[in-house]
Parts: C-alpha cells; structure tokens; sequence
C-alpha cells in the first residue's frame, strides 16, 4: 500500500451559482463518499481549503491577492489515501462528487525515499 | 425492557456528542433549533429499534448527524454567515473532520465548560451540564437533584436564555482564565457524582450513570494536557475510590448499607487501584486542591480491613486540614461523626450546638441522624429516638428512611 493525494480542483459552489438544496445534496454525496472510503479503509485524512488565495512569485517575491472568481479554477481541498497503485487509487477517486460541474481530480503518488 | 434501557444508554452517550458537534458547526445562539434537530432522530431511531438495535449504532448516530448537519444548513439558510462555510466544493471535508474521535471530543469539551460557564447561574450549571452534555432527560435531572421537573426545565430554560443574552462563545477557555475556569468545570462535575452517590432513590440505574457520566466527563478532560493539573488528577482519584464502593452501598432491595456494615470484599479493586494511581499523579503536580483532602480520607477507609481498624485519627486530622480550606456543615458533620468514633462525644456535641441543620436543605436529615449517634453514644436512648424521628420525618428518599427507621426499631427494643 502506498499514499496517495488526491487534489480537486475547480470552481467553488456560489461561482457556479448553485441553489442551497443542490449544495446540500452534494453535501450528501461528500459525505457518502467519505463514509465508503472510511468503510473500506482507504482514507487517512483531508482538509478543505479557503478560497483566499495569495500567489507569491518572482525574484521579488510579489505577492498578488487573487479572488477565486478570478481563477478558473482553485485547489478546493485533498484527500490523503492509501492505494496499491495510481490504478487503485484512480478508482478510489471515481467517487468524487464534482465531475459533472467541470471540477477535476489530480491524482498523485506520495514520494518516499526507502533505504536501498 | 431490555432493549429499552439500552436505547436510553445509548442515547444518553449519543445526545452529548451530536449536540456539541452541531454547536461547533453552526455557533451556540442556535442551541435550541439544534437540541430538536438531536430530539428528532432520538424520537426516529427509537420507533425504528423497537424490534432491533443495530450492531452498528455508533456509526448510524454518526450518519444521521451529518444528515443533521445538512438539514440545519437548510434551516439556516438566511443565516448568510453560516451558510458561507457551504460556498466552498471540498468544505464536506471539513465539516467531515469534525467527526474524527479527537474532534468529538474537543467539542464536548467546550460544551463543558460553556455549560460550567461562570455567567451562567451555579444552580442552573448542573441541570444544564446534565442534559447537554450528560443527555439525560429533563425527568431525569429532576429525579436524580431532588427536583420537580418544573423546575428543572425552568433552569434549562434560563441557562439557555443566559447563553444568548450574555453572547457565550463555544471556546476552551484562554490561558488566563484556565484555571479559574477549570476550577469551576470540576465543582461541578464533583456536584454531579455527589448527587448520584448520595441519592440512594430507587432509580439505582440513574444513580449509576449520574457517577459514570461524572468519571467519563473527569476522563475526557485529563484527556487534555492544558487541564492536568493536582486537583483535576486528585478529583478523578477521588471518584474512582467513590465508585468503587458504589456496589457494596445498597442491598438488592435498596436499602441502604452504611460504611460500617459493608462488605468490604465487594469493593470494586480496579477501581482502587485507578483511584490510587490518580492520587500519586495528583501529588506530582504544585497545585493543591479539597479533591486530594477528600481522596486522602477515602483512602484511609479503604485501606482498613475492617470498620473497627479504621484508623480515626488520621481521618480526623484529614478533616480538619479540610476544614480549612472549606468551611460547611457536611464538613463539621462529618468531623462530630469521627469523634463519636474516637469516643470523644463531648467534642462532637461542642460542633453540633454551632450547626444549622436547614443549611443541609434537604439533607437536614443527616444533622439529626449525627445528633442521634451522639445521645446513643453518651446512653441517652430516648433522645436519640427522638432525633431519629426528626430524621424519618425530613428525609426525602424511601431507601434512607428505610434505614433510619431500622435503625430507630432496633433502639426501641434496647
């Protein structure tokens, strides 16, 4: 079993100008989804980030504030997850509630260094 | 019968956690909207378990306060402020996290120490902190204080009412108040194991769960290293040394078995040793409490192999240093018992001339129990008999009056 972080990324929910009841219904399936993950033992942890975002770049170190209306698309949070492979872990991610509003899934291997 | 009194275990250990989990998402001014949300999948869940408690029921709780959490959001949705927590895709995550063991218990934690609150009314804190936290119904909370259960929905009513007017957040208290507030916190759970000791009524089941919920509510806060301290070490030792006598207080009719008369090989030894251990932690600690007094004379009862090998002396020292700290008529009773036992009747008479017995409320009963020990011990059987009665007439529970009445019989036939 390796870890791996599963990223989304996506617009947040007011910018698509959901109603509150379809919020709460993809509440519903979050929770689902974390209820199967925690069933099967697969999840280790999560956070949710604020949209708030703070983009420091150049040898200047210029920091610019970026509203996620401006940014098409914004890291909304993680999972942290434990998988045989990318495949498994890909699977695991095929429960992510947000495809059918455009939002994505990165998938990605945690890297550890083991003693040769 | 059987699955009945489960469902109320259950619920009782549910209702604390959905609560406070709830307040943590959606703030304390709406603690009203969220003890019904709570109240509704209790009322749910029993109609549904008539037949059969799920094996899983931990987890169905869980289920159903995030269906809970939803169904706020929705109540709530002209609360802007709250509802923003909503706008971001992956903020499930967060709310999920808040369901993790460590965060459960963080918030019923706050949820003690807003329910032991200083702005909240002392008499109120103790009827609040048992239905908020402890899930005991209000009928309950009235059986168990001694209450007509007017009166104790009258006290929910005004600590809730207190919360909203003076704006109490759902924090742990900050560094500066910590002690003073912790202080506060274990008064009150002390209060809460006390009134299920004491109370020998025959709902011996509330009884019970009156001092579990106080050693559970002791636990969860040692849990945390800002509130390790001497005295929250030594109230723990404290309960543990109580409870382990709990088995051996009472018959299977309920009648009361006093100190002297139990068998002491019921005595609970797990629980010894927990209390013993806790009292050694409490002493590594600067701090110095009534608590380590207290768990120091437990001690000293527990230790005797027999009520006659109950070393009185050192109690009666014990006692005194009590007195000092903490002034009332249980404490100069309890120290006139000891000098009857010392055989020492004339010191017990000079602290019982001082005493009020209506301080006790309605513990009056052992004032005049203690003044028929005395007029036993110095021969006078008619005055002793006579207190006896003032007792049977002001004690308000059948187990006691059962007690004092046997033990006024068995004087009329000297």
């Amino acid at each position: 079993m390796k870890d791996f972080m599963l990223i989304f990324i996506g617009k947040e929910y007011t910018d698509l100008g959901l109603s509150p009841e379809q919020m709460q219904e993809r509440m519903g399936k979050w929770f689902a989804w974390n209820q199967k993950m925690q069933k099967e033992g697969v999840v280790k942890h999560g956070e949710a980030l604020h949209p708030e975002v703070r983009q420091i770049s150049g040898p200047n170190r210029t920091v610019t504030d970026l509203t996620a209306a401006e940014l098409k698309e914004i890291v909304g949070g993680y999972y942290m997850v434990k998988a045989k492979d990318l495949d498994h872990a890909c699977k695991i991610a095929q429960d992510f509630p947000d495809y059918d509003l455009g939002n994505t899934v990165e998938v990605r291997e945690v890297l550890v260094f083991d003693e040769m | 019968m059987q699955n009945q009194q489960l469902i109320d275990h259950l619920f009782r250990h549910q209702y604390g956690k959905m609560v406070s989990i709830l307040i943590r998402i959606f703030g304390l001014k709406h603690i009203e909207l969220i003890e019904d949300a709570v109240q509704d999948t209790f009322a749910k869940a029993t109609v549904q378990w008539r037949k059969k408690v799920p094996d899983n029921a931990e987890a169905w709780f869980t289920t159903a306060a995030k269906n809970r959490v939803i169904d706020l959001l929705r109540k709530l949705d002209a609360d802007k402020s709250r509802i923003e927590k909503l706008n971001y895709s992956a903020s499930a995550i967060a709310f999920n996290n808040l369901f993790e063991k460590e965060e459960i218990q963080d918030s019923e934690l706050r949820m003690i120490f807003t329910a032991c609150h200083p702005k909240l009314d002392p008499k109120d804190q103790i009827a609040f902190a048992l239905k908020t936290i402890g899930g005991f119904s209000s009928s309950e909370i009235a059986t168990a204080l001694l209450l007509k259960p007017e009166t104790v929905k009258k006290r929910l009513t005004r600590a809730k009412q207190t919360i909203l007017k003076r704006k109490l957040n759902f924090e742990l208290p900050a560094k500066k108040q910590l002690q003073s507030r912790l202080h506060n916190v274990l008064e009150v759970v002390y209060l809460i194991f006390n009134e299920g000791f004491h109370s020998n009524h025959n709902k011996l089941l509330v009884r019970k769960e009156l001092c579990g919920e106080a050693l559970r509510l002791t636990k969860l806060i040692l849990r945390k290293e800002q509130f390790r301290c001497g005295a929250s070490y030594a109230l723990f030792s404290l309960l543990c040394l109580n409870s382990s006598r709990l088995g051996a207080k009472v018959d299977e009719n309920f009648n009361s078995i006093d100190l002297k008369n139990q068998d002491r090989s019921k005595w609970y030894l797990p629980l010894i040793n927990l209390g013993v251990n806790a009292l050694e932690k409490a002493n590594e600690y600067p701090d110095f409490s009534t608590y380590h007094i207290e768990a120091a004379i437990v001690t000293e009862h527990i230790k005797a192999p027999t009520f006659e090998a109950t070393n009185w002396k050192q109690i009666l020292e014990l006692y005194k240093q009590l007195e000092q700290h903490q002034e009332n008529t249980i404490v100069s009773l309890s120290i006139a018992v000891v000098f009857i036992q010392l055989n020492e009747p004339q010191n017990a008479y000079l602290i019982l001339q001082k005493l009020e017995p209506n301080a006790l409320e309605q513990r009056s009963y052992l004032f005049y129990g203690v003044k028929a020990k005395y007029y036993h011990c110095v021969g006078n059987i008619d005055k002793a008999i006579s207190y006896l009665n003032t007792a049977i007439e002001s004690v308000p529970n059948f187990a006691e009056k059962t007690y004092l009445i046997k033990k006024r019989d068995a004087l009329l036939t000297v």
